[in-house]
């Protein structure tokens, strides 16, 4: 045995002899350390930051933002930006021009052609997989939210009920009618003329180019031959409908990528969760200045931040919370940047009356109706009883910003100067006892909040909630649980959540995105409020969100959605907790980063290089 | 009879880990029964339920309002006070029940042999190779989060052990003359069983029982890493010490800087686990040197 | 399970050999109705949840779900048939090889459990070996100073591994050895490596990096590979040592007092020759079957530490797949561990039959 721990000694003390000091490890590998992993690499299916962070240097769009100034484009696949000026922008915004470049190579060698661009968006109409991003282009292009609702309007019936789940026909004879679509509907909405490409809106829309450009992964441009080579769609009118809601794991993109990018994809181990990028020698523009890019997918807090001191990581994800563990540390350096996000609290005016949420059912004391939120003093009740400073100090340590309403700030429609709610226990307690006719206050009541377990902002306005409003009233109870992700799903999909703490990271900087999803009827956030906010938004928000969406004059859709936040304010359609002010944590010798409001995650690999 | 027990308590106190064991498991039952005075609750608060005392979520360092110190907004000695009696319920009510499961299970499989053997054992054997963690998870997304939920999944997945050892045991004596005798006179089968089968095999399990005791309280605390288990806030020293772990590296250039997290819950889950070892051991000692474990 | 039956003795020859044989096949032929229970058992667990909470684990962006998209959703993926036709189509790929998709794993079920398993398999071995040699050793000291210092101080400081949770110590290893020693980081391999194991010129035997790094001559990466496993089996040895402690030592205790022993006493035998060659060897008997345990149960309690120590792993593989409702990799996964578990304890079974020469196959 004696020997035994020797040898173990002995063992020790060689493998701790080969440890190699450098100054700087891996100098040309630049390694990034985040949580979660990308979900596939087929732009046309990715909606997720940590796809876009590889998504967005493998590939390119045609255009791109100048720098952190995201009111401004600058061409890269195109070789202009469309403008009405230039008059690329034609026939009242229904018709845009894009001059497309010539001499890009693809990784594998392939020519960029204006067909390349044709096809990737066609093909990724024709794909859009459920819960995917393609909406926003089959929005823009055709005043439809799916290629389902669109087929449904042109021929009659919709795609899902024409074919069956291995993308077959149900009926043979569907196939003429389907390519008959393709060809007068699709077709001529996306085409190559004379070296460019031309896109033709059913109707103007004004963000049409916020959604094209650099970081909207979904807007990426393949390589037609390389998808077709790999089974994608063949770009014929004949059969499109096999390759329309494909699974994500059955799409020849997931694993594979060959892009115009900056970057090209090497390797995706998925036993780590570790995505390798190779600086691609031909590119068309300036060459990357670090040769390998490792994209890290680790979960754990404490080992991310270990390998961060030790210099095994170059960058790491931090939250807020932990930025005093960090900060004082010699070598580190914290970049911050204001996010393009909104975290709110929304709430469900008529809960489905299975709910568990609702305790009893009826306000006496030991539930609540499943109307409860439909009286608008329950709202504004909960709109004072909130202590927003707190939550920004305490728990954001400061790093947050209270916008008024869902538009952020650095966006069309933002003003700080719109009303907003302020921590008051005293108004709450009025508001509550004026609600449901007093009953409230004389019955009490008690209901569940519901949060998804790992996030701790959100787990703490729980919680604040909680404390601040059973305060008031000893029959106020509410019960805070953290639930899995899929129990919160199951929960907020059936409408059985009274209520919910929502984030929204921006697709592209418009205002519509944030309104939209928030407000209208069929936005995102917009059924899980109930049927009697359906009802509400359809009456008063619906008309001017579209309103606002097709009106092309800054000044004048400046005023209408500031319009929209008084009205959300005025009937207490949600409160608004913060807008983040995320923390990047990174090695001094890091040089060349810089932060962009709509990044998709903390990477940012353009010019980054590492040097003393 | 009489020299038989003082035999027993002589050999158990004459043993100095025995008397710690003993010693400790009584300080915590002291302080399980006594938690409301040592920690009081707020009024009409459940007091299982560690009260926020802070919004940041970094721990703080002990001080004369929070003696153990701040962690995940809570005051730990609040949740040490009070986890004491969370983690006697888990146990005891885990503990017995599965047991009782198990020797059920166990006897009539060990008693009857044959067919009812060889189908409960390998009913036993299923169970038994299912990952405990997977089925506690996958329990806990249909039964819905809370302590309830994890003690029937730890007792669901938990009697398989007493189970095999009373079947063991029991084999051996079934053949022993004085069963054989009883069954010729025509007593009753359960009678036979719950009077002179089981007084001679439970021994070990009662043994196998009380290092369950303190095993359940670590894997209840393995549960609340992996986000199952007790609710946020509840007093339970597995989530106390899963509020230190993202803390443990420290900060600000101390490495120990948040030791208070991890010390103070990590203290109760040891010694707890101790004195229920040492107090298994003892009574092994006692009844040695037939029965093995 | 063995049953110890003190007058039978264990035939020997032809005669054993056939009884040895015979038991092997019925216990190999129970392995698949044994799988078919599990697999029934975990499949109603899963059936018992609702199609929206299967469904999370095909959601990779939850803030972005559409309510028109959920339903079309769960009827892409079959989540609202009736569990029994569920069932059947799972059994049914099975009996065709295929064990579905992994969304945890973004693989083929089969083939994130088969690239998993080595380095589960490694770490294993790496660590049972330590645990069993250190707390064997610590066994029988203590059994030997019987309730004196050293047999207290050694079971405290057991028991004080195996009552603090795995993260807790394994977080305080990565601290000293990687954060202030920078001796033995997280990770399976150093990025150089990592790049040699995965090049063409290296050949994988088995899929443990250390076995495979001497097999192709490269000791360079087969230092790199021990260095990374340094803290992960320091943790797990110290945490699982108290039990393989405890049984070694009350086995001890209990050798130490039968007759043999007194007799080899009485004979006058050198002290040590007594314990080495008489008490320790029958002594060892039920370690080796809890051996066998702690070698299955480390396969499948790996998940805290494969976290921390950022390793590859089917803990984690299976941990992930249970929090997010992942049915495929569930199911495929418990088949596995399963299987390795029925294995495991069958050649433990057999292995005792032959250490104790008092025992039956029966």
């Amino acid at each position: 045995m004696k020997k035994i721990l020797v040898l173990t000694w002995l063992l020790v003390f060689v493998l701790g002899i080969s440890v190699a000091f450098a100054e700087i490890k891996n100098p040309d590998t630049y390694v990034y350390l985040h949580i979660g992993e990308p979900d596939t690499l087929d732009s046309g299916y990715a909606y997720d930051n940590a796809s876009g962070e590889v998504l967005t240097y493998v590939y390119e769009n045609l255009i791109s933002y100048d720098g952190v100034n995201l009111q401004k484009f600058i061409p890269v696949l195109a070789t202009e930006v469309p403008t009405v000026e230039n008059g690329l922008i034609k026939d009242n915004g229904t018709t845009y021009l894009f001059p497309i470049r010539e001499g890009v190579k693809f990784h594998n060698g392939n020519d960029l052609t204006p067909e390349d661009v044709e096809y990737s968006f066609e093909r990724n109409i024709l794909f859009d997989p459920a819960n995917g991003p393609q909406w926003m282009i089959i929005e823009a292009l055709f005043n439809f939210q799916t290629l389902d609702d669109l087929v449904a309007d042109k021929v009659g019936t919709p795609l899902t009920e024409m074919v069956d789940e291995n993308g077959n026909l149900i009926n043979p004879d569907d196939a003429t009618k389907l390519i008959e679509f393709y060809q007068q509907v699709i077709d001529p909405v996306i085409e190559v003329q004379d070296g460019s490409v031309v896109f033709r809106l059913v109707r103007p829309f004004a963000p049409f180019l916020y959604i094209l450009p650099k970081h909207a992964y979904w807007s990426n441009i393949f390589d037609k031959e390389t998808c077709v080579e790999w089974g994608c769609w063949d770009g014929n009118a004949d059969g499109w409908w096999k390759y329309y809601n494909v699974k994500k794991e059955s799409s020849p993109l997931y694993d594979k990528a060959n892009g115009t990018g900056p970057f090209k994809f090497t390797e995706w181990d998925r036993t780590q969760q570790k995505v390798t990028l190779d600086r691609f020698d031909g590119y068309w523009g300036e060459k990357a200045k670090i040769a390998q890019i490792i994209d890290w997918g680790i979960d754990e807090w404490g080992t991310r931040r270990a390998m961060l001191e030790a210099g095994d990581a170059d960058q790491i994800y931090m939250p807020a919370q932990y930025l005093d563990q960090v900060k004082d540390l010699d070598d580190i350096k914290i970049e911050s940047g204001k996010r393009i996000t909104v975290t709110a609290f929304h709430f469900n005016w008529t809960v489905d009356k299975t709910s568990d949420f609702l305790g009893s059912g009826a306000l006496d004391g030991n539930g609540i109706p499943a109307d409860f939120f439909s009286d608008i003093h329950c709202r504004r009740a909960f709109s004072y009883a909130f202590d927003y400073d707190t939550m920004i100090q305490e728990v954001l340590l400061g790093y947050g910003e209270r916008p008024p309403s869902v538009i952020p700030s650095g966006m069309l429609g933002y003003n700080p100067d719109l009303p907003m709610f302020e921590f008051d226990l005293a108004k709450a307690e009025e508001e509550f006892k004026k609600a449901w006719d007093g009953k409230v206050w004389e019955n009490g009541f008690k209901l569940t909040l519901l949060y998804n377990t790992g996030n701790d902002a959100r787990q703490t306005a729980c919680e604040m909630f909680k404390e601040n409003i059973e305060s008031l009233n000893p029959k106020f109870k509410i019960d805070v649980q953290g639930v899995q992700w899929p129990n919160y799903l199951d929960a907020y999909k059936s409408g059985k959540l009274p209520a919910f703490v929502i984030g929204w990271i921006a697709d592209y900087p418009d205002p519509h995105n944030f309104i939209f999803t928030y407000f209208h009827s069929s936005g995102v956030y917009g059924g899980p409020q109930g049927e009697a906010y359906i009802n509400f938004a359809q009456e008063n928000l619906n008309p001017i969100i579209e309103a606002a969406i097709s009106e092309t004059d800054a000044t004048k859709r400046q005023n209408m959605y500031e319009e929209i936040q008084k009205i959300a304010y005025e009937n207490v359609l949600g409160l608004t907790f913060y807008q983040e002010i995320a923390l990047f944590p990174m090695k001094t010798w890091v040089q060349g980063w810089e932060f962009n409001p709509i990044q998709s995650g903390e990477a940012n690999y353009n010019g980054v290089y590492k040097a003393e | 009879m009489k020299s038989e027990t003082h035999r027993i308590i002589k050999k158990l106190f004459l043993n100095a880990s025995a008397i710690i064991g003993f010693v400790l498991l009584g300080v915590f039952i002291v302080i399980a029964i006594f938690a409301p005075f040592i920690a009081p609750p707020k009024e009409g608060r459940d007091p299982y339920m560690m009260p926020i005392v802070t919004w940041t979520s970094s721990p703080q360092p002990p001080s004369p309002e929070h003696p153990f110190g701040v962690a995940g907004k809570r005051d730990i000695f609040y949740g040490v006070i009070w986890g004491t009696r969370t983690a006697f319920r888990v146990g005891i009510i885990v503990t017995v029940v599965s047991t009782l499961i198990g020797l059920f299970i166990g006897s009539i499989a060990g008693y009857y042999g044959k067919l009812f053997d060889e189908i409960l054992m390998r009913i036993t054997d299923i169970f038994m190779a299912i990952p405990f963690l997977v089925a506690a998870l996958v329990l806990a997304a249909i039964l819905g989060s809370g302590l309830n939920k994890v003690m029937i999944a730890m007792t669901i997945f938990g009697w398989m052990y007493p189970a095999r050892l009373i079947r063991g045991n029991i084999l051996q004596v079934k053949e022993e003359q004085y069963i054989m005798a009883a069954k010729a006179l025509g007593v009753k089968d359960y009678l036979i069983i719950i009077r002179h089968v089981l007084p001679n095999t439970i021994f070990p399990v009662l043994i196998q029982a009380s290092m369950r005791m303190g095993s359940l309280v670590i894997t209840a605390a393995a549960l609340s890493f992996l986000g199952v288990g007790a609710p946020q806030g509840y007093s339970d020293w597995g989530a106390l010490l899963n509020y230190s772990r993202n803390w443990m590296l420290g900060g600000q250039g101390e490495a120990l800087l948040y030791w208070y997290s991890t010390v103070f819950p990590g203290a109760a889950m040891v010694l707890f686990v101790l004195s229920w070892n040492l107090v298994g051991d003892a009574l092994r000692d006692v009844f040695d040197p037939r029965l093995r474990v | 399970m063995i049953v110890l039956r003190r007058e039978f003795y264990f035939p020997s020859g032809v005669e054993g050999l056939i009884v040895l044989i015979f038991y092997i096949i019925r216990r190999v032929l129970f392995i698949p109705i044994t799988l078919f229970g599990i697999s029934l058992i975990v499949f109603s667990m899963i059936g018992m949840l609702s199609p929206y909470q299967r469904l999370a684990t095909f959601i990779s962006s939850p803030d972005r779900l559409k309510s028109e998209n959920v339903d079309q959703l769960i009827s892409m993926y079959g989540l609202d048939d009736p569990i029994p036709v569920q069932y059947g189509r799972w059994f049914k790929n099975l009996l065709q090889g295929n064990l579905g998709w992994s969304y945890v794993g973004k693989a083929p079920v089969l083939q994130a459990l088969l690239q998993r398993f080595p380095y589960t398999l490694e770490l294993t071995l790496y660590s049972a070996i330590p645990i069993i040699l250190i707390g064997t050793w610590m066994g029988v000291l203590s059994a030997l100073h019987h309730n004196r210092t050293l047999d207290h101080s050694l079971r405290i400081f057991a028991v004080v591994g195996w009552s603090f949770p795995d993260f807790v110590f394994g977080l305080f290893v990565l601290m000293i050895f990687y954060s202030t020693l920078g001796l033995f980081p997280p990770g399976n391999l150093s990025l150089w490596a990592e790049g040699i194991v995965k090049s063409t010129s290296f050949r994988s035997f088995t899929g443990m990096t250390t076995i495979d790094a001497l097999l192709n001559g490269r000791l360079d990466v087969f230092i790199n590979a021990l260095r990374h496993l340094v803290g992960p089996v320091l943790t797990l040895t110290y945490v699982q040592l108290a039990y393989i402690l405890r049984i070694t030592r009350s086995s001890m205790l209990d050798v130490l007092q039968r007759d043999y022993v007194r007799t080899a006493r009485a004979k006058g035998l050198d002290e040590r020759i007594v314990i080495n060659k008489h008490a320790k060897r029958n002594a060892m008997i039920p370690v080796a079957t809890v051996s066998g345990q702690t070698i299955v149960g480390l396969m499948a309690g790996t998940v805290i530490v494969e976290a921390i120590f950022n390793r590859t792993g089917l803990g984690s593989f299976l941990a992930l797949a249970a929090q997010q409702l992942d049915y495929a990799s569930i199911m495929g996964g418990v088949l596995f561990f399963g299987l390795i578990l029925i294995i495991g304890n069958l050649l433990v079974d057999i292995s005792y039959a032959y250490i104790d020469p008092r025992v039956r196959l029966d």
